[in-house]
C-alpha cells in the first residue's frame, strides 16, 4: 500500500504551497487532486466564443458546469452560488488575481468592534509570509499603500490603471478619498521564466500566457522536481482514524472509479472551504460520529462568502480599462467602522473593466439588456464606456450559515455531495447598501452619465472561507493557530476554511500566506509531531 | 435539430430581438440562424435543449408575442434564446468590425516609470491624508 510522509488533499492555491514547502524540506509529500493539469492551449482566451463560453464550460459553478472531476453544491438555501475550480492550480485557474491583504484590524474584530472573534495571530505575524508569497507568486504592485502598515516593495511594478481608472482616482481626489493601484498576482514584466501579461482580458477562465499566478505555473513544476507526488483524477472520499484517534490516511477513487487507499503519517486538508468541510463530514466514524476534528460542532458552520455589490457606471466618452480582469485600483475609504454608520465593519471597493460586446449586451453584473430598435445604442453605450465599481462586503460570522452533506445528491463518484445554507445578514445589507451609494457619488464626480446597481450578485462566491475555524480554544475552534486540528494531532488544515473572520479582502494571499507559515511550523516542530504507529 | 423551419423561427425572434439600425445589420444579416447558430452550439452543446424547447412552445407564434410567451412560459428557454442571439452576432468578424471591437488581442504590457497619477501628485495627497486603516497597535487612524 502506498505510504507517504505528508498526504495533502486539493493542488489548489494552499495545496500548491504546503507541497512545494514540505518538498523542498526533503519531506516525501504525496497530493491527492481530484482534477487534472489545466490545458493552456485549451483555455477560451484566443477564441472569439469566448465571452460564450465563459458562461458555459468555463464558468465558475461546478453544478452548472457539471464536469466529471466537479462535484454538484446544493445552494437552493443559500443567496450566493459557491464558484470554484476543480484541478492542478485549483479555483486560482479561474480567479481575477486581485492580491490584497487583510488589514491590521481584521485580525481583532472582537475587541475592537465587538463583533467576530479575534485571530490566534496578527497582521504583523503574518507580514514576512505575505512579503514572501508576493516574491514566489510575482506580484504586481505599489508599495505604501496607505490602507496597510508599511513593508516591502513588490517584486514588480504595478499594472497600468488605464484611463479609466485614472478618471476615477482623480475623483476621488477631488473628494478626498482613498484610492491606490491595485496589487495583483499578474505579471507587469517578464518574471521568473513566465510572460508578462498580454492584456487578454479573459483572465477568469484561464490565462494563456501563464502570466497570472496559479500554483500549477507558481509552484507545482518546483514542487514535483523536489519530489512531491501528484496523484490528478484522485478523489477523496474520506480520511481515515487508527484506534487512538489519529490521522492514518485516505480513501479516495480515481476516474476509471477504483477505490484506493494511501497512508501516510501526516495529513493536510486542501480542499477549500466547501471541499474540506465535506471531506470531514464525510469521514464520521463511531469514533467520531459528527464528522473528523468537529468535537466543537463547528466544522462546516460560520461559511462566510463575501456578499458582492456592483455598481456600473456609463460615460459619454470611452473609458479604457482594457487588460487584466482584476482591480486596476482599489479603495478602502468605507473598509473600517464607524460609529456613526448603523453598521459594524465595511467594505473594498475594486474597479474593474466591464467585458466585450456579448458582456456589453448581456450583461453578467450590474447592468440591463435593451432589445429592438436601442439595442445598438445600448451596446455601444456599454461597450469601452462603462466601469464597474465591486464591491466586497465584510461578512460576519454566523452558525447559520453552512456547508453539511446534503441527503442525497452525490458525486459522480457516489461519494454524498454538500449542501451550502447561506444567508445575508443585516449588518452585510446595511453595510453593502451604504457602500453602493458612495460608490454612485464616486461615479457622479468623475463625471459618469448615469448608474447601474446590483445589490447583491447571487454567482459571487468566489471566497471561501470559515468552515474550520482557529482558535485557542478546542470547544469553540476546530483548529489551533497552526492549523492542526485540536481534535486530531496528525490532521491540519491548509485552506481558507481556517479563517476567524472574513476581513472584506480578496482572501488568496492570505491564504497562501497563512498555508506557508503554518507548514514551516510543523517543519520546524517535525519531532515533536505525534504520527500513527 | 437545427432545420429550416427552426432556422427560419429563430431567424425572425433574431430580427426582432436585434434589428438592422444605426449602421449595424439585423441579426440574420450577421449569420445567426446561419453558420453562427453552429458556431455557437458547438461551444455551447448545452443551449441546444432549450432552443428546441422554446421552438417547441412558441414556435407557431410571430417574433414578438413568441418571445413574451417564452419570458411567461419557460424563463430559462427564453434567457437561453437571448444567449444564442446575441453569442451568434457578437462572435460574428462584420459586428465586431463594425464595432471597432478589438478585444482579447496580445498587446504587450508596459508599466510606465512615470504614470500619469505619480506625475499629477495623486497618490502625494493620498499620502498626505495619512493612513486609513486602524492599527490595533496604535489605534491610529485619519480623522
Ligand atoms: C472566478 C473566481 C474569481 C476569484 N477571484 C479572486 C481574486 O481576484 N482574488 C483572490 O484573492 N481570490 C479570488 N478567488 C478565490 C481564490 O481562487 C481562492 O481563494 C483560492 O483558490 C482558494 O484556495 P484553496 O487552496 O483554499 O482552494 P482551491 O484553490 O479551490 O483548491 C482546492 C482544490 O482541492 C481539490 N479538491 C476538493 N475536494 C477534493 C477531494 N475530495 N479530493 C481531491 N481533491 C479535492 C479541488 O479540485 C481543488 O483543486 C476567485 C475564485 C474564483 C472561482
Ligand atoms: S489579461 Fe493578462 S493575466 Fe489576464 S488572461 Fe490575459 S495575459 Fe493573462
Amino acid at each position: 500500500m502506498e505510504h507517504a510522509d505528508v498526504l495533502v488533499v486539493g493542488a489548489g492555491a494552499s495545496g500548491g504551497v504546503v507541497t512545494g514547502a514540505l518538498a523542498d524540506a526533503g519531506f516525501d509529500v504525496v497530493c491527492l487532486e481530484q482534477g487534472h493539469w489545466p490545458d493552456r492551449t485549451d483555455f477560451p482566451a484566443l477564441r472569439p466564443t469566448y465571452e460564450l463560453e465563459a458562461r458555459g464550460g468555463w464558468g465558475g459553478n461546478p453544478t452548472l458546469r457539471g464536469k466529471p472531476e466537479d462535484y454538484p453544491v446544493n445552494e437552493t438555501g443559500s443567496d450566493i452560488a459557491t464558484l470554484m475550480y476543480n484541478g492542478v492550480g485549483g479555483s486560482m485557474v479561474l480567479y481575477a488575481a486581485d492580491w490584497p491583504r487583510l488589514l491590521p484590524s481584521d485580525f481583532r474584530t472582537r475587541s475592537l468592534d465587538g463583533v467576530g472573534d479575534d485571530w490566534p495571530l496578527s497582521y504583523r505575524d503574518l507580514q514576512p509570509f505575505y512579503e514572501r508569497t508576493d516574491r514566489a507568486f510575482g506580484v504586481s504592485g505599489l508599495a505604501g499603500d496607505t490602507a496597510l502598515p508599511p513593508g516591502a516593495e513588490f517584486p514588480l511594478p504595478p499594472l497600468p490603471i488605464g484611463d479609466g481608472a485614472l478618471r476615477m482616482a482623480r475623483a476621488h481626489d477631488r473628494l478626498k478619498w482613498h484610492w491606490w493601484p491595485a496589487p495583483n498576482a499578474v505579471l507587469s514584466r517578464p518574471y521568473q521564466g513566465r510572460n508578462a501579461c498580454a492584456h487578454y482580458g479573459s483572465c477568469m477562465q484561464g490565462c494563456p500566457e501563464g502570466a497570472k499566478a496559479s500554483t500549477d505555473v507558481t509552484h507545482w513544476p518546483n514542487a514535483i522536481k523536489a519530489g512531491a507526488r501528484l496523484i490528478t483524477g484522485a478523489r477523496v472520499s474520506r480520511i481515515l482514524t487508527d484506534a487512538r484517534g489519529l490521522a492514518i490516511g485516505a480513501e479516495y477513487v480515481d476516474t476509471e472509479g477504483r477505490w484506493h487507499v494511501i497512508k501516510a503519517d501526516v495529513v493536510v486538508l486542501a480542499a477549500n472551504s466547501v471541499g474540506t468541510a465535506r471531506i470531514l463530514l464525510n469521514s464520521a466514524s463511531p469514533r467520531f460520529p459528527d464528522g473528523l476534528a468537529n468535537s466543537s460542532g463547528l466544522v462546516g458552520k460560520r461559511l462566510m462568502v463575501h456578499p458582492f455589490a456592483n455598481v456600473t457606471g456609463y460615460f459619454d466618452e470611452p473609458v479604457d480599462a482594457g487588460g487584466h480582469v482584476g482591480a486596476k485600483i482599489v479603495s478602502y475609504e468605507y473598509y473600517e467602522t464607524d460609529p456613526d454608520r448603523d453598521f459594524v465593519r465595511g467594505a473594498k471597493w475594486s474597479l474593474a473593466p466591464t467585458g466585450g460586446p456579448l458582456n456589453a449586451a448581456l450583461p453578467s453584473r450590474a447592468g440591463n439588456s435593451v432589445w429592438g430598435k436601442d439595442h445598438h445604442a445600448h451596446v455601444r453605450g456599454h461597450l469601452g464606456h462603462s466601469l464597474s465599481w465591486c464591491i466586497f462586503g465584510e461578512d460576519l460570522p454566523d452558525e447559520a450559515n453552512r456547508v453539511e452533506i446534503d441527503d442525497s445528491l452525490t458525486d459522480s463518484s457516489g461519494i454524498p455531495a454538500p449542501k451550502v445554507t447561506y444567508r445575508v445578514g443585516e449588518n452585510s445589507r446595511r453595510l453593502l447598501d451604504f457602500n453602493i451609494e458612495r460608490a454612485q457619488q464616486s461615479f457622479a464626480e468623475a463625471g459618469a452619465r448615469r448608474t447601474a446597481v446590483e445589490s447583491l450578485m447571487r454567482f459571487s462566491g468566489w471566497h471561501l472561507l470559515g468552515t474550520a475555524r482557529m482558535g485557542d480554544d478546542p470547544a469553540t475552534s476546530v483548529v489551533d493557530g497552526w492549523g492542526r486540528a485540536h481534535d486530531v494531532p496528525n490532521l491540519y488544515i491548509a485552506d481558507g476554511s481556517v479563517f476567524v473572520t472574513s476581513g472584506a479582502v480578496n482572501p488568496t494571499s492570505t491564504i497562501v500566506s497563512l498555508a506557508l507559515r503554518n507548514t514551516e511550523h510543523l517543519i520546524e516542530n517535525r519531532r515533536e509531531q505525534r504520527i500513527p504507529g | 435539430m437545427t432545420d429550416d423551419n427552426l432556422r427560419r423561427w429563430l431567424g425572425g425572434v433574431a430580427d426582432e430581438l436585434i434589428p438592422a439600425g444605426d449602421g449595424m445589420p439585423a441579426a440574420t444579416e450577421a449569420g445567426v440562424a446561419g453558420g453562427q447558430l453552429d458556431l455557437v452550439l458547438a461551444v455551447r452543446p448545452d443551449l441546444a435543449r432549450a432552443l428546441n424547447r422554446a421552438w417547441a412552445l412558441a414556435g407557431e407564434h410571430e417574433p414578438a408575442p413568441a418571445l413574451r410567451l417564452l419570458a411567461d412560459l419557460d424563463p430559462r428557454a427564453h434567457q437561453a434564446l437571448l444567449e444564442i442571439v446575441s453569442g451568434g452576432y457578437y462572435t460574428s468578424s462584420l459586428v465586431r468590425r463594425l464595432l471597432n471591437y478589438t478585444g482579447q488581442q496580445p498587446v504587450p504590457v508596459r508599466p510606465e516609470d512615470h504614470p500619469a497619477y505619480l506625475a499629477e501628485g495623486l497618490l502625494d495627497r493620498v499620502v498626505e491624508r495619512g493612513p486609513v486603516h486602524r492599527d490595533p497597535d496604535s489605534l491610529s487612524r485619519r480623522q
